[in-house]
């Protein structure tokens, strides 16, 4: 009796794989590839559609997710068992991989409390000053050290200003609100700033070198990105104010007793400065090195050099990395390569020109409306970086110049402000437990609009100067 | 086959020995729970566990929330969710004022244990107050039916839910242990208890639990039995009567009712809003009961009063 209930509880946990395994198995037995689609372009959409289902359904961990799509590249014949493996592991995985090890490194560092203090130092006391000052500094961060890493050190902050303010945070659910979310849209926001501040940046930027559409160095990238996140610091401020109003127009009392708390660390030590200086280091080598060595091998780096000075141990390295995640985008990575090989991304592209260019005229609002709406609805659904990954060959076969759409779909896969799955940064506030899904409905549809007028004013105004 | 049982073993379970747990999911909505939690646990002198299930974060993020929460640490902010197992222990002692030794127990956060995906908060000088307090994150069902096994509870005590009919399908065919769901309970609320009685094994149980919670909280008690037919056979009859004859032996006086028609449409309609009402866990084929459902699961879906489901 017992093993029939485990059976069926089993049933239902892992209904999506097995829904998702039926559906693979009818679409490769059953249904006939289109006839301007060879079988293995057909395979690899296949597989693609059942791993998308597999991540939004989360039946299975990721790791498993990850085998699945590389075994049954071999197994469906797409590829070989070698060159499988050889796409598996590339520059931006390692940056992935560099970028998760050297989070934990920063993080541990305790560099938070001098973080902290800095901030209220520029912002003083009042309200709306710590909210921006909040958004500024998470986003300029974010745009170099990854908005994972950001949204860990800037959380302890905001939420001891919040009990500060207030013993009940329920009770000032719109400060809390506003603070927690200048963290998360700050960071977000600030992600897309340079190739370092998110994994879908140097995931685009391998889709580059891969379809042979030429290369970005850091500051080229900061050049044609940086503007759209200044530009959007002030505002995402103006609607976090507006639409969470928060309840205390003044953290006097908050601040002294952050202040007390952080001036306990007493003054910043060797360790401290030696864990900054390296990751100076580190961006200095992103910035002028990494067209050589690439982004990937520069993080790597940098994590060796952590290790070495015994700033972070390897256990806890391991112990806090995602390991998951990143035999994830490496598989996803490996998919994307088949995608374009086999010629999948060239024909997904050429159904929606064909199908959408009978309602839009221009190519050109065609190619960026349709890679800027696909990654950010996608992204909202899935994760920013794995849409990248997923949609990045697809939107570079849309015709066009590859660098601008790319350059759109990296900064369209930011848009992630409408749910808590989409980006780190949001999962993070919310996993505190004092933000509801409902805010990021409230607040995200101001900072879609907002981040939409923002990337059409950078593609209009500013990408034709340079 | 009812009446030999009960002549021969009056208690046939030891109270002592039953493991109860209650499942909480915020200050704010259940007090009523863990209020009736805490009195049901007391009635049959059971330990009690609390279970907080929180929101799992998505496995693509979940290194850099967990990363967050060491961090937390760090600055002396707790693990979200421990507030509310806080908050739980809190209640508990001022429910049980007369428990000294549940009254010295203090709760640190910072004295947890994970493992398993749980967290388990460590209770200094917990002894003989038998209370465990347990966060986990992800899929309610899920989550307590691991604790549920892991721990051997035998009662597991849930407040109502918007999504009732997936509620009531998914705890009732997959937790383990007897069921008890607190639809609209209302603690200052004076219920009868309404007995499910039929000719089942599962009826057996469901009657000895009534009996120590009609002494205990002094409800007055019915015991219904529904026929489909106009004629009540030996096995419905007997049972019926061997459970009054059980209350009478206990002192306790109870209504019996005889009615025919649909048996879960008629528990439904007798209990109205103003029964507690107790029956046995289906004896059905567990397949058979996934595709079809059982007496239990339809009943618990149709109807609004708390209902303690005996397995």
């Amino acid at each position: 009796m017992n093993s029939y209930i485990d059976i069926l509880f089993w049933i239902r946990q892992k209904k999506w794989l097995l829904i998702t395994l039926v559906y693979g198995m009818f679409m490769h037995h059953f249904v006939m590839p289109p006839p301007d689609l060879n079988p293995a372009a057909f395979d690899a959409l296949i597989i693609i559609s059942m791993a998308l289902i597999l991540i939004v359904t989360e039946p299975l961990p990721l790791p498993a997710i990850a085998m699945f799509m590389l075994f049954m590249q071999v197994v469906l014949g797409i590829d070989t068992a070698n060159n499988v493996a050889s796409s598996f592991m590339n520059d931006a995985v390692f940056f992935i991989m560099g970028s998760l090890m050297l989070a934990v490194a920063i993080v541990s560092q305790g560099l938070d409390k001098r973080l902290a203090l800095g901030i209220i130092t520029l912002t003083g006391h009042k309200t709306w000053r710590i909210v921006a000052g909040f958004t500024a500094i998470s986003a300029i961060l974010a745009s170099f050290i990854g908005e994972h890493t950001v949204a860990a050190m800037m959380m302890p902050v905001g939420l001891t200003l919040v009990r500060y303010a207030h013993k009940d945070p329920r009770k000032v659910a719109g400060l809390t609100a506003a603070l927690l979310f200048s963290i998360a849209y700050g960071a977000t926001i600030g992600s897309i700033g340079t190739p370092s501040g998110g994994g879908r940046n140097v995931i685009m930027m391998n889709y580059w070198a891969e379809f042979g559409a030429g290369s970005v160095t850091y500051l080229e990238w900061i050049k044609y990105v940086y503007p759209m996140v200044l530009f959007q610091i002030p505002f995402t401020v103006f609607i976090l104010l507006w639409t969470f109003k928060p309840e205390q127009s003044n953290l006097d009392s908050a601040v002294r007793k952050l202040v007390v708390d952080v001036a306990r660390a007493g003054k910043i030590k060797g360790r401290e400065w030696l864990a900054i200086i390296l990751f100076i280091l580190v961006f200095l080598g992103w910035v002028f090195l990494s067209e050589d060595f690439g982004l990937g091998i520069i993080a790597l780096l940098g994590v060796f050099l952590y290790l070495s000075f015994g700033l972070v141990e390897w256990q806890e390295l391991n112990r806090k990395t995602n390991w998951g995640v990143i035999l994830l985008f490496g598989a996803a990575i490996s998919i994307g390569i088949q995608m374009n090989q086999t010629g999948a991304a060239e024909w997904i592209a050429h159904v929606i020109i064909t199908n959408l260019g009978k309602v839009i005229d221009s190519p050109a609002i065609l190619q960026g409306s349709v890679s800027v709406l696909l990654t950010g609805v996608m992204s909202n659904i899935l994760s920013s970086s794995a849409t990248v990954a997923v949609v990045g060959p697809i939107v570079l076969d849309l015709g066009g110049d590859q660098i601008l759409i790319g350059f759109a779909t990296a900064i369209a896969s930011a848009f992630g402000y409408f749910t808590a799955v989409a980006a780190p940064a949001c999962t993070i506030i919310y996993s505190s437990g004092l933000v509801k899904s409902k805010d990021f409905l409230r607040a995200g549809w101001k900072m879609g609009v907002l981040s939409l007028v923002s990337l059409l004013g950078l593609s209009l105004l500013w990408w034709p100067l340079l | 086959m009812v009446a030999t049982i009960m002549t021969k073993k009056k208690v046939p379970f030891d109270p002592k020995s039953l493991k109860f747990l209650t499942a909480v999911s915020s200050a704010e909505y259940s007090k009523p729970t863990l209020k009736m939690g805490a009195l049901i646990a007391s009635v049959f002198d059971a330990s009690h566990g609390v279970v907080y299930v929180g929101e799992r974060a998505s496995e693509f993020h979940g290194s850099s929330v967990n990363l967050t929460r060491q961090n937390l640490d760090n600055w002396n902010i707790i693990h979200p969710g421990l507030e509310v197992l806080e908050w739980a222990l809190k209640e508990l002692k001022t429910l049980s004022p007369e428990n000294e030794e549940l009254a010295k127990i203090q709760f640190n956060p910072d004295h947890v244990y994970e493992e398993d995906g749980r967290v388990r908060v460590i209770l200094p000088d917990d002894k003989g107050c038998r209370i465990e307090l347990v966060l986990r994150e992800g899929e309610l069902v899920d989550q307590l039916r691991k604790e549920i096994q892991l721990e051997g509870y035998d009662l597991a005590i849930i407040g109502g839910s918007q999504n009732k009919r997936h509620l009531a399908h998914s705890i009732l065919q997959y937790l383990p242990s007897s069921i008890f769901v607190l639809q609209k309970f209302n603690p200052r609320k004076k219920y009868k208890l309404l007995l499910l009685v039929d000719d089942s094994m599962a009826t057996i149980k469901s009657i000895e639990w009534g009996a120590l919670i009609a002494e205990k909280l002094g409800w007055p008690v019915r015991t219904l039995t529904v026929s489909k037919t106009k004629r009540f056979g030996a096995g419905y009859q007997g049972a019926a009567d061997k459970a009054k004859a059980y209350f009478d032996s206990r002192g306790i006086e109870v209504e019996q009712f005889f009615l025919t028609g649909d048996p879960v449409r008629t528990f439904v309609e007798f209990a109205g809003d103003n029964h507690f009402v107790i029956m046995g866990a289906s004896t059905l084929n567990p397949v058979k009961q996934f595709l079809f459902g059982s007496k239990p699961i339809k009943t618990l879906e149709q109807t609004d009063v708390p209902i303690l489901i005996v397995r």
